[in-house]
């Protein structure tokens, strides 16, 4: 479905990306680990053309997207929940939900009100704050709906970036729940976590990036076997 | 009676200033920058007004959308050259390559329409009504609703339609706005044209009331216009609005109190107070 290869980004001196190979098949949930500073994000945000490569090539169901505008790859059907989420703070919580529809320009008014009820039935939380302005959530509130934007925008591959930080522990059981529940939906996900046992856990296959090379790939269970992964990223 | 008078000359001064303020902050939203060109679009839309009315007669509904329109069109070419072009440097060369368009236009019009002053047609020729005593022109009232009526339709654009969730969303989230699929430089360009379209407007309104166009009209209005917006609360619309009609009307009341010489002394020194005092402005929010 999405094949990167041999990705480099540069910001100015810092190499940030040195080549980083990566292939995600249909209806897989893949889990991107790896410690502070390893390239993570830079990943999803050179998938999403929100940094310049210095080389590579990104494939996505046959369509070379190295260097299509972000809109236009989020209309193919890729949506990417954003590290610190980028929810429109001055937008309210509905309004937030139905922007994730904006580029589908056939929907009708009744079925983008379907999908916001199905959001609030996922996290009861932002119903109750429907009308209040997005910046008036608190951080586990702002994940939660930045996820729900990403899911409005009912992508063929829907990317994370920590979507589990700041929440509390009952909170990240849920979404990952959700996360398995949406694959059977017929979902490919594409998750980056520092909390990798439950990454993956929940996740088919696995990549392990440090100082942006991936330095390792196998099952999601082989990873959470391996002495090295233990060591360095699940503490054991 | 004086002051009251002059209570309704500064609320309808301050209405044309509302509505460059409102220009100016839409503009200022989608760009996420401060522009030095903006009175120079307001003059180009007096200008294109004056000439409309040579060419069609003195229709005024006319004039202000086909004021607007050109306003709006000028806009393309500010954006093309000094944004457009820019947008992976340093803002400061957007900023600067305003300043360049700002004079540049200045002096287009000085060429190509003459540096003297022209006048506009009169409309309702001074007709007025007396409501418990107070003179107030048709004029006037004129004017005030048509800023009226510009202001709500833009809040119900911009509240009620896609396009206009898509410029709010470009206006506070660029990278959150392309992520979910919005054509960030289509919707900033549309965002641009907008705003000078309703300096445009503004323009002509200025020219209308002080029956006077000039190619130099451009700086005090671009001025006032930043002032009104930064007394509001940078980038919140209704904020420039009612940043446009305290200067206004701050303005007329110094006039009636002191010399009229001092007209613009006043409105700044209202300004730098309010801006001790609140510095985010009136409607602004902390932090932004
Ligand atoms: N805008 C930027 N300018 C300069 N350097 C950057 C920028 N963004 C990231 N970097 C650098 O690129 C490298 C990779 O950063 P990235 O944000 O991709 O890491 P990450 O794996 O997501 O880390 P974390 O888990 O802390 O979010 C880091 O060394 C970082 O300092
Ligand atoms: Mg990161």
């Amino acid at each position: 479905m999405l094949k990167i290869e041999n990705l480099v980004v540069n910001y100015g001196y810092i190499s940030a990306l040195r080549g980083v190979s990566m292939e995600i098949k249909e209806n897989e949930i893949i889990s991107l680990i790896g410690g502070n500073g390893a390239g993570k994000t830079t990943t999803l945000m050179a998938i999403s053309n929100l940094v310049k490569k210095a080389e590579g090539s990104i494939v996505f169901n046959g369509i070379n997207i190295t260097k299509m505008e972000a809109n236009k790859i989020v209309d193919l059907g890729i949506a990417h929940v954003p590290e610190g989420r980028n929810i429109f703070k001055q937008l309210s919580v509905e309004e937030n939900l139905i922007i994730g529809t904006i580029s589908d320009k056939k929907i009708t008014r009744s079925k983008v009100n379907e999908k916001c009820e199905e959001m609030f039935l996922l996290f009861p939380r932002l119903k109750e704050r429907r009308k209040k302005p997005g910046g008036s959530l608190s951080g586990g509130e702002q994940q939660m709906l930045a996820i729900a934007r990403g899911l409005m925008m009912k992508p063929k591959l829907l990317m994370l970036d920590e979507p589990s930080l700041g929440l509390a522990p009952i909170i990240i059981e849920e979404i990952f729940e959700l996360l398995q529940k949406v694959k059977t939906d017929g979902m490919t996900i594409l998750l980056i976590e520092q909390n990798a046992t439950m990454a993956l856990n929940v996740a088919d296959r696995g990549y392990v990036l440090q100082n942006g090379e991936i330095v390792l790939t196998g099952t999601g269970k082989e990873l959470l076997n391996n002495p090295d992964v233990k060591k360095a990223y699940l503490g054991i | 009676m004086y002051i009251l008078e002059q209570l309704v000359n500064g609320l309808c001064q301050g209405s044309i200033y509302a509505l460059m303020a409102i220009g100016y902050a839409v503009i200022y939203g989608v760009v996420g920058l401060v522009t030095f060109t903006y009175g120079e679009i307001i003059m180009m839309g007096s200008f294109s007004a004056f000439y409309y009315f040579i060419a069609f007669g003195d229709n005024l509904l006319f004039a202000l959308v086909a004021g607007f329109i050109t306003a709006a069109l000028v806009g393309v070419i500010v954006h093309k050259v000094c944004y457009q072009r820019f947008l992976d440097a340093p803002r400061y060369i957007s900023l600067i390559c305003t300043i360049g368009m700002s004079m540049f236009l200045k002096n287009f019009a000085t060429l190509v329409f003459g540096s003297e002053m022209k006048g506009m047609p009169t409309f309702f020729e001074g007709k007025f009504i007396s409501l418990a005593g107070i003179r107030i022109n048709y004029l006037q009232l004129m004017i005030m609703g048509i800023v009226i009526l510009f202001s709500v339709g833009l809040t119900v654009f911009l509240k009620k339609t896609r396009i206009g969730m898509k410029l709010r969303a470009v206006s506070q989230d660029k990278k959150a706005a392309a992520l979910v699929g919005i054509n960030v430089k289509n919707t900033t360009l549309l965002g641009n044209c907008i705003g000078c379209g309703l300096g445009g407007v503004a323009g002509i309104l200025l020219g209308v009331y002080y029956n006077s166009v000039l190619p130099t009209m451009g700086g005090m209005a671009g001025l006032k216009a930043f002032s009104a917006m930064v007394l509001g609360g940078l980038g919140s619309i209704t904020g420039a609005a009612v940043g446009g009609v305290v200067i206004g009307v701050t303005e007329n009341l110094g006039i009636a109190f002191a010399s009229s010489g001092l007209r613009d002394v006043f409105a700044f020194a209202l300004l730098v107070v309010v801006l001790i005092v609140r510095p985010q402005g009136l409607f602004g929010k902390k932090g932004n």
